[in-house]
C-alpha cells in the first residue's frame, strides 16, 4: 500500500512538497531494523537537488525584478494629466460631495425636526397628566368634603358597598375623562381662533361646532396662549376641577350619583 | 531637529515674500486650488485616493488651511516645526506612509505653478526645498513613534442607549492604548470610512484596557449618528493615538471643580475616576448642566460614584424646566452661586456656548484663568488643527 520513496519520485519529475511529507521509506531486514539505508540517501540527494534548484530559480527572479524596476524608474517622471483629466475629475468630486452634503443636511432637518416633535409631544403629555392628577386630587378631596369628612378609622365596610363604591369611582372617571377631552378640545378650538385672527390665511374654515361643545364653566378662562407651561397649567386644573362637579356626571346618573356619594358617605358615617 | 540651523542655512537663498504672494494667488482661487490638487494627486497617484473620505469637502479646507499656516510660520521655525511633528504623527493613522510625501509634494507645486502666471524656478526650487523640509520634518517626527502602532484595533464589548440621541460605548483596544485622564482619542468605524472623530475616554486607564465612550448623535453627523444607531457588540474601531488638552496639573493637589455639559462629563468623569485611584485626598465638585431632567443620560453612574466617593459631590442643574430635588438655571450660573471656588483647580466641557458662559462666571468668581482648563465638544471634532486645538 505505501509507496516507497523510489516509487513516488521518479528522476526527472520535480519534487513537490507533498511528496516529501507523504514520502514512506521501506524497512530493512530483520537483522538491521530501521529504513533502508540506501533509500534515505537517495531521497535526501534529491531534496539537494530541489533545494539548489530553486535557490538558483529564486535569484533569477530577483535579477529580473532589478531590472524591470530599473526599466520603470528609467521611464519617471509619470506623465503631468492633462488638464482636461483633472477637471473632469474635480467636476466628478464635487458632485459627490454635493451629494454627501445634501444627504446630510437632509438627515439633519429630518432628525432635528422629529426630536423638536418628541419633546413638544413628550411635554404635552407630561401637562395634560399632571393636570388630570390634580384634578383627580382635587375631586377626590370635594368627595371626601361632601360625604361629611374622611373615613374614620377601623370602619367595618360590607363587600356589596365596596363594590358600589368602586362602580361609583369607575362611572366618575370615566366622566373625568369625557370632561377633560371635551375642555381640552374646546382649548384647542380656542387656541386656534386666537390664531386665526394673528393669521387669517392659516384657518380653512371657521370652526365653530368645538365652541358649541365647550362645557358652560369654561367661558371663565381665558384661552391659554403659547408661554411656559406652568402658566396654563392652573387655569386648566382649575377649570377641570369645576367641570368635575357632582353635576357633571354621566347621563341618566345625574341625580342617582351624588346621591350614592351622600349615600356612601352615610354608611360611613353610620358605622 | 535642530530648527534654528535650518533658519540660517535656508534664510540666505528663500525668497519667502515671493513664496507667500505665489501661496495667496493659489488660495484667492478659493476651492478651485485644492480641488486642482487633490484632482491631480489622485490621477498621478491613484493609489492616494483611499486615504480619504468619499466627501472632500471639508479635506480640502483643511488642506489649504493647514499649507496657509504652514506658509505664516515658514520663517518662524520654532513655532512651526512642534506642529509639523504633530501632524507627521497624526497621519499615521490614516495610513501615510513616507513614499506618498513626494506624491504630495508634486502635486502641490503643480497646483501652485497652475493658478500662478509668474510662477519661475526660483519659486519652484524654494517651494521644493520647503516641501522637502517640512515632508522630512514630519516623516522624522512620524519615525520616532514607529514603535506604536499607527491606530488600536478596538473592539465594542457594550452599546448602551441612553436616551433617542446618545449611547454609551465600551470598547476594548486588542493592544494597550495608553493615555491620560481628560484626553481624547480619535476614532474611525468601518460605516463611515476615512472620517475620524475625536472623543474622550469617560474613564482612567484600566487594567483591561476598557475604554467607556459617550456618544451623542449630531443630527446630519455622519460618525456619530453610525455610533448611536448601527454600531453594535462585537464591531471593532479603530482608534488614534491620544491627544491631550483638557489636562489635571499632576503637580496640583488643590481641590476640584468639574463642570460638564452633554458629553464633555465623559473626560470629567475620567478625571474623577483617576482621583478615586490616587491616594491623595481632594474634595471635588462635578456639576453637570443639562436643558432637561431626561437629558442626564449617565444618572445611575453618578449617583453610584457619589455613593462611593465621599470627597465626590455631584449637583446638577437644568435649564429648561424644573425638576425636584435638582438646581434650576444655566450651569455658569449655578457653578457661580454654588460657590465660593476660589482656591479650585476648574475644569469645564461642554458645548461652546455653555463652556464661554461658564468660564466667564468662574473668573467673575475670582477664579484665575490660569487655573481654568476648557474643552468645547462641539458636534463633528474632524481633529486637532495645528495649534492642536481637537474642535473645529
Amino acid at each position: 500500500m505505501t509507496m516507497t520513496a523510489d516509487d513516488m519520485t521518479p528522476r526527472g519529475r520535480r519534487l513537490t512538497p507533498a511528496d516529501v511529507r507523504e514520502v514512506r521509506f521501506a524497512r530493512s531486514t530483520i537483522l538491521h531494523p530501521g529504513y533502508s539505508d540506501t533509500e534515505v540517501d537517495r531521497f535526501l540527494d534529491r531534496v539537494g537537488e530541489e533545494l539548489a534548484r530553486l535557490h538558483a530559480e529564486k535569484a533569477e527572479l530577483r535579477d529580473r525584478v532589478q531590472a524591470l524596476r530599473a526599466q520603470v524608474g528609467d521611464e519617471q517622471p509619470r506623465e503631468a494629466p492633462t488638464a482636461h483629466a483633472v477637471s473632469l475629475l474635480a467636476v466628478a468630486q464635487q458632485t459627490a460631495d454635493r451629494y454627501v452634503a445634501e444627504a446630510e443636511s437632509f438627515s439633519r432637518v429630518m432628525v432635528s425636526e422629529a426630536q423638536q416633535q418628541y419633546e413638544e409631544q413628550l411635554q404635552t403629555a407630561r401637562e395634560k397628566v399632571g393636570a388630570m392628577i390634580q384634578a383627580a386630587h382635587e375631586a377626590a378631596a370635594r368627595i371626601v368634603a361632601d360625604g361629611g369628612g374622611p373615613a374614620p378609622a377601623g370602619d367595618a365596610r360590607t363587600a356589596e358597598e365596596l363594590q358600589e363604591q368602586v362602580a361609583y369611582l369607575q362611572a366618575f372617571g370615566q366622566a373625568c375623562r369625557t370632561q377633560l377631552r371635551a375642555y381640552l378640545e374646546a382649548l384647542l378650538a380656542d387656541v386656534e381662533q386666537a390664531w386665526g385672527r394673528s393669521d387669517p390665511a392659516a384657518v380653512p374654515v371657521p370652526r365653530s361646532a368645538p365652541r358649541t361643545a365647550r362645557p358652560t364653566p369654561a367661558p371663565e378662562s381665558p384661552p391659554p396662549v403659547a408661554g411656559p407651561a406652568p402658566a396654563a397649567e392652573p387655569t386648566t386644573v382649575e377649570a377641570a376641577a369645576v367641570l368635575l362637579g357632582e353635576q357633571s356626571l354621566g347621563p341618566g346618573s345625574a341625580d342617582d350619583a351624588p346621591r350614592q356619594v351622600s349615600g356612601a358617605g352615610a354608611t360611613l358615617d353610620r358605622s | 531637529m535642530c530648527a534654528t540651523s535650518h533658519d540660517e542655512s535656508t534664510g540666505a537663498s528663500v525668497d519667502i515674500p515671493a513664496m507667500r504672494a505665489n501661496f495667496a494667488r493659489a488660495a484667492a482661487a478659493g476651492d478651485e486650488a485644492p480641488l486642482w490638487f487633490y484632482a491631480h494627486l489622485f490621477l498621478t497617484h491613484p493609489e492616494t485616493r483611499q486615504l480619504f473620505p468619499v466627501s472632500m469637502a471639508h479635506q480640502r479646507d483643511r488642506l489649504f488651511a493647514a499649507l496657509g499656516d504652514v506658509v505664516a510660520r515658514v520663517d518662524d521655525l520654532d513655532s512651526l516645526v512642534p506642529i509639523l511633528q504633530q501632524l507627521g504623527r497624526d497621519h499615521r493613522k490614516f495610513g501615510t506612509v513616507a513614499e506618498h510625501y513626494p506624491a504630495v509634494g508634486a502635486s502641490l507645486l503643480a497646483t501652485l505653478e497652475h493658478f500662478d502666471e509668474d510662477w519661475g524656478e526660483a519659486l519652484a526650487a524654494d517651494w521644493t526645498a520647503a516641501y522637502e523640509l517640512v515632508a522630512k520634518v514630519m516623516v522624522e517626527a512620524a519615525d520616532e513613534v514607529a514603535d506604536q502602532p499607527p491606530w488600536w484595533d478596538a473592539e465594542v464589548v457594550g452599546h448602551e442607549r441612553r436616551g433617542i440621541d446618545t449611547a454609551v460605548l465600551r470598547v476594548r483596544p486588542a493592544t494597550p492604548l495608553p493615555f491620560r485622564p481628560g484626553e481624547s482619542i480619535s476614532l474611525e468605524t468601518d460605516l463611515r470610512p476615512r472620517l475620524w472623530r475625536y472623543y474622550s475616554p469617560a474613564n482612567a486607564p484600566r487594567s483591561d484596557g476598557e475604554l467607556e465612550i459617550h456618544v451623542r448623535a449630531w443630527p446630519g453627523g455622519p460618525v456619530s449618528t453610525a455610533l448611536v444607531h448601527q454600531v453594535g457588540v462585537g464591531d471593532v474601531l479603530r482608534l488614534g493615538p491620544p491627544v491631550g488638552h483638557l489636562a489635571l496639573d499632576p503637580e496640583s493637589d488643590r481641590d476640584l471643580l468639574l463642570v460638564a455639559g452633554g458629553t464633555g462629563l465623559a473626560p470629567l468623569k475620567a478625571v474623577v475616576d483617576s482621583v478615586a485611584r490616587c491616594d491623595r485626598a481632594r474634595r471635588v465638585d462635578l456639576v453637570v448642566g443639562v436643558r432637561r431632567e431626561d437629558h442626564l443620560y449617565d444618572r445611575a453612574d453618578l449617583a453610584r460614584l457619589e455613593q462611593e466617593h465621599p470627597w465626590l459631590t455631584v449637583t446638577v442643574a437644568v435649564s429648561e424646566e424644573q425638576a425636584p430635588g435638582l438646581e434650576h438655571g444655566d450651569v455658569g450660573d449655578v457653578v457661580a452661586r454654588t460657590g465660593p471656588w476660589q482656591s479650585r483647580e476648574a475644569l469645564v466641557a461642554g458645548p461652546p456656548a455653555m463652556v464661554h458662559h461658564t468660564v466667564e462666571r468662574l473668573l467673575q468668581c475670582g477664579l484665575p484663568r490660569s487655573r481654568i482648563s476648557a474643552e468645547v465638544f462641539a458636534p463633528s471634532r474632524p481633529g486637532p488643527d495645528v495649534d492642536g486645538k481637537v474642535t473645529s
